[in-house]
């Protein structure tokens, strides 16, 4: 149940912060869900994973969509690959955002916590 | 052991972000990653919705008055004002809203501004550029625009412009800000005049004083002039022959036909000249000639083919004026278009402006030179140029001479001390109007007189502008500022030290060329000369010796023209280098050397009807053929490229050469002991042509299009933002100039009856944007002939075609 919630906050508090902070706002959402959720360590990693690329990767296949994937196409094409690679990276780096943040906020916590 | 642990995750997730978000990661030429792939930030937000908004609102204090934008189907807005003022406020925020990169990149370029966010890599060009002393004529331009009644207007403009930019939020940047990684600056009436300088560089910046000294010299006097005659006999210029000149020609002082510059050629590099592929035709046919009685008129400006493209489509209504065109984004009015009562047009005059002057300096320390006897001070100007990736700017002396700017002075290379006289840095005369005052009369003109007035304010680069008016009237003039010279005197470098071989002055206004409704019944320029040779001023410069031929032949015969007429002779493929280059050819090759592809390739040639088209073979064959015998025959010329700059001999003197002069030793070719005549080159050249055939096409598949490969380059020629080998034919010397990177950049054809109708199209869209549908959207019609109906709206309420959005302006 914690690990869904986790989830879900991250995409929902992402998705507000991100309206106004740069892109890496979105490690520091999943670090303080996470400290609040109180995940552990790995599960955490998992939680941010998936949020982020739900987020980053669903945000960006709806803006593809209608788009009619006219931008894709050709950003892809500058890396040399079909356009779904594009929307896969995007989410792939919202993934590791989340992840990271989601991650370094469970560590924090666990040694905030034994510190206490 | 929980400490290290967390230390390490911090440690990568902190990497992580510091790696996303730095400029060029690990070397790499890339933006940001995490900036540019964020869905909510990065390029995805330049992926647009493919279907708009109807309706919107947007609020602004700088309008009088409400304004109504119509955005059409194809994304054109017909913008309703009550003042020009208002109108040209919209303008910019359009302009800027679709095309703010382009502007930006455009006058950073000519400003020589792109180290600043192009880094180390673009130094030597921003440096060129300012000791052209481009950023130099901006800024004596801008001190004349600014005491003008053109102020308002500009000022209106570059307000529009900042209004859409200080609106813009990172996420809205236009996507090359975003991958370029930097941030829009605002515009500025400057950045305005560079963008008429960087028009200015494009069209009348070629110059050929260095490559015709050094011919000379090596050459000989005799040679030279045999080689490089400057009149074509066959032309047929842009005045009819025999038009009288009533005037009295101003008295010239005598000046010296260039000077020898140096006894031992150095091998010095000039900046390129601008290409020569820049080239526009326009004409207008009288009622007496078309099938309506009423005139119509077409221009269609050759330049480079980019994406954003070059123009963007508009309609401007206010009470001054009701007129529709392309504009050029980053200056206001309309550049080419038609209102109710009139059209206009231009193609370019290729008068040389530009001229070079040795400087003889009194000392090494090149802080003076001597002028008639008399040592001058040079005056310093300081350029500061900012560069990506240095933490201080470069600054750079120039040396400004009674001339103009010594362009080249570096002590440690070879490179001449020559100064720079060119048109184009002049400080503008006090008058009421510059540029913007001539596009904003022909908006607002009437008739003849309105048209003529508006554009005696033109001053550079000198332009062919063609008019028509509802009333009948038809006329051209070709208006500009152009030096006032003695024969030949320009042709070569000039000696500095004297004041004398300066320009006596500049054709007096009233004494350009023009002609006002000629019997023939049509005016049409095609960068031709402007008049035959009883005009009573020398002319210098590149002229097109096909094309201006050609349309004039074939106007000649039209008569009860029709709009269709005109599309397919903008259209038309034919080629008159091709016509005369291929019988000259055919009459001199020695068929019983040919092997049998040589002799079907030979038939294929003979066949032709000496049009371009897209798959045809013989283009290729009488492209390949023509270039081999003419690099054989002047491979004296050839060898000494590597060495200085040389000059080669025109097409229309080559083909007369394997015409008239057959035996001429030109034809002999280097390091053979036999003796060559024009009959053993052009055999030679059908050879090579074959073998070079062989090995570049072994299945023999070869076409026009895909051998020309027309493209349509993105501006940071970015592959995948660019539309490569387009399907169309087209060639240099046909009306249809469709090059490799080059061609008709807006087509645009009036009829002027009652009601009025128009037809345009260009190689792009109406959007910069890659990620826009309308981006690229005219490509495909543009290369197939084909035209969009121009709508010419009479009020905001107009229904009479579908709509994609209403945009309200108000104060």
């Amino acid at each position: 149940m914690r690990l869904i919630l986790s989830i879900a906050g991250i995409i929902i508090f992402g998705f507000i912060v991100q309206q106004f902070l740069p892109w890496w706002s979105l490690a520091v959402v999943a670090a303080l869900v996470i400290a609040v959720a109180k995940l552990r360590p790995l599960s955490s990693f998992w939680a941010g994973l998936v949020s982020g690329m739900l987020l980053w990767g669903i945000y960006a296949a709806v803006i593809n969509a209608g788009n009619d994937g006219i931008l894709a196409e050709k950003i892809a094409a500058l890396f040399g690959g079909p356009a779904i690679m594009v929307i896969f990276m995007t989410a792939l780096w919202g993934g590791l955002t989340a992840a990271l943040g989601a991650l370094s906020g469970s560590l924090l916590r666990n040694l905030s916590q034994s510190a206490a | 052991m929980r400490l290290t642990k967390l230390l390490l995750v911090l440690l990568i997730c902190s990497g992580f972000i510091y790696l996303g978000s730095i400029h060029h990661p690990l070397g790499v030429s890339l933006p940001p990653v995490g900036d540019f792939f964020n869905p909510f930030r990065g390029f995805w937000q330049n992926a647009e919705p493919t279907s708009m908004a109807t309706a919107k609102s947007l609020n602004f204090d700088e309008l009088e008055e409400e304004v109504q934008v119509v955005m059409d189907e194809r994304l054109v807005p017909h913008v309703f004002a009550n003042s020009l003022t208002d109108a040209f406020f919209v303008e910019g925020y359009l302009t800027a809203k679709y095309r703010l990169w382009q502007m930006d990149i455009t006058v950073r370029s000519t400003g020589g501004r792109l180290a600043e966010v192009l880094g180390e890599g673009l130094l030597e060009h921003d440096r060129l550029q300012r000791r052209k002393g481009l950023l130099w004529a901006a800024e004596n331009t801008l001190a004349a625009w600014k005491e003008s009644k053109d102020w308002p207007w500009i000022e209106a403009y570059v307000a529009g412009v900042n209004a859409r930019i200080s609106e813009l939020t990172p996420a809205e940047y236009p996507l090359e800000f975003k991958m370029l990684n930097y941030a829009p600056e605002p515009w500025s009436p400057l950045k305005s005049a560079l963008l008429v300088k960087s028009m200015a560089e494009t069209l009348c910046s070629r110059n050929l004083d260095l490559e015709s000294s050094n011919m000379r010299q090596i050459l000989g006097a005799d040679l030279f002039n045999f080689l490089y005659p400057e009149t074509n006999p066959q032309q047929s210029p842009i005045i009819p022959a025999g038009t009288p000149w009533p005037f009295a020609p101003v008295a010239l002082h005598d000046t010296l036909a260039g000077t020898e510059i140096s006894q031992q050629l150095p091998p010095f590099r000039m900046f390129p000249n601008p290409s020569e592929f820049i080239g526009s035709n326009n004409w207008a046919v009288a009622g007496s000639k078309t099938a309506s009685g009423a005139p119509i008129l077409c221009n269609d400006p050759h330049l480079p083919l980019t994406l954003p493209s070059i123009w963007y489509e508009i309609q401007i209504n206010c009470p001054e004026a009701n007129a529709y065109g392309v504009c050029l984004p980053g200056a206001p009015g309309i550049v080419i278009g038609f209102n109710e009562n009139i059209a206009w047009g231009m193609t370019n005059v290729g008068q040389d402006v530009l001229d070079w002057y040795t400087i003889d300096w009194t000392d090494d320390t090149k802080e003076a030179y001597l002028l008639d006897g008399q040592p001058q001070k040079i005056t310093l100007r300081k350029e500061v140029i900012g560069v990506r990736g240095r933490t201080e700017p470069v600054e750079d002396e120039v040396k400004y001479t009674v001339w103009g700017p010594v362009v080249y002075d570096n002590g440690d290379s070879p490179y001449l001390d020559m100064a720079m006289r060119w048109v184009v840095h002049d400080i503008p005369p006090a008058r009421d109007h510059h540029e913007m005052g001539t596009f904003v009369g022909l908006m607002k003109g009437k008739n003849y007189n309105d048209y003529s007035e508006a554009i005696s304010y033109f001053d550079s680069p000198g332009q062919n502008f063609v008019f028509a008016c509802r009333n009948g009237d038809i006329a051209i003039k070709v208006e500009g500022k152009f030096p006032l010279r003695k024969i030949e005197q320009g042709r070569f470098v000039q000696d500095g030290s004297h004041s004398d071989q300066g320009w006596s002055s500049f054709i007096p206004k009233s004494q350009i060329p023009q002609i006002l409704n000629p019997e023939r019944g049509f005016v049409a320029s095609a960068n031709q000369r402007s008049t035959d040779s009883s005009y009573p001023y020398y002319y210098l410069g590149g002229f097109d010796d096909y094309r201006g031929r050609y349309l004039n032949q074939q106007l000649e015969q039209m008569d009860n023209i029709t709009v269709e007429d005109m599309m397919q002779l903008q259209n038309n493929n034919y080629s008159l280098k091709a016509s005369e280059g291929l019988s000259a050819l055919l009459a001199l090759i020695d068929e019983s050397q040919l092997q049998e592809t040589g002799k079907k390739h030979l038939q294929l040639l003979k066949n032709w009807d000496y049009r371009f088209e897209a798959d045809g073979q013989a283009p290729v064959l009488f492209e390949e053929w023509f270039d081999h015998a003419y690099s054989s025959t002047f491979d004296e010329i050839v060898a000494l490229e590597d060495s200085v700059e040389v000059l080669y001999p025109e097409t229309w003197r080559f083909i007369a050469l394997l015409k008239d002069h057959t035996e001429h030793a030109i034809f002999d070719l280097q390091g053979t002991p036999t003796v060559e005549n024009a009959g053993t080159v052009v055999t030679k050249a059908f050879q090579d042509m074959e073998h070079d055939l062989a090995e570049n096409y072994p299945e023999g598949d070869f076409n026009w299009r895909d051998y020309k490969n027309t493209s349509v380059n993105h501006l940071a020629r970015i592959p995948s933002f660019s539309v490569t080998n387009v399907a169309v034919g087209g060639y240099g010397e046909a009306l249809n100039a469709t090059k490799r990177a080059h061609g008709p950049s807006w087509r645009m054809i009036v009829d002027l009856q009652e009601p009025g109708k128009a037809y345009g199209v260009y190689p792009g869209g109406q959007s910069g944007n890659p990620g826009s549908p309308f981006y690229d959207m005219m490509i495909d019609q543009w290369a197939n002939g084909e035209y969009n109906k121009l709508w010419f709206m009479r009020q905001a309420q107009d229904q009479d075609q579908p709509i994609l959005s209403r945009i309200t302006f108000s104060n």
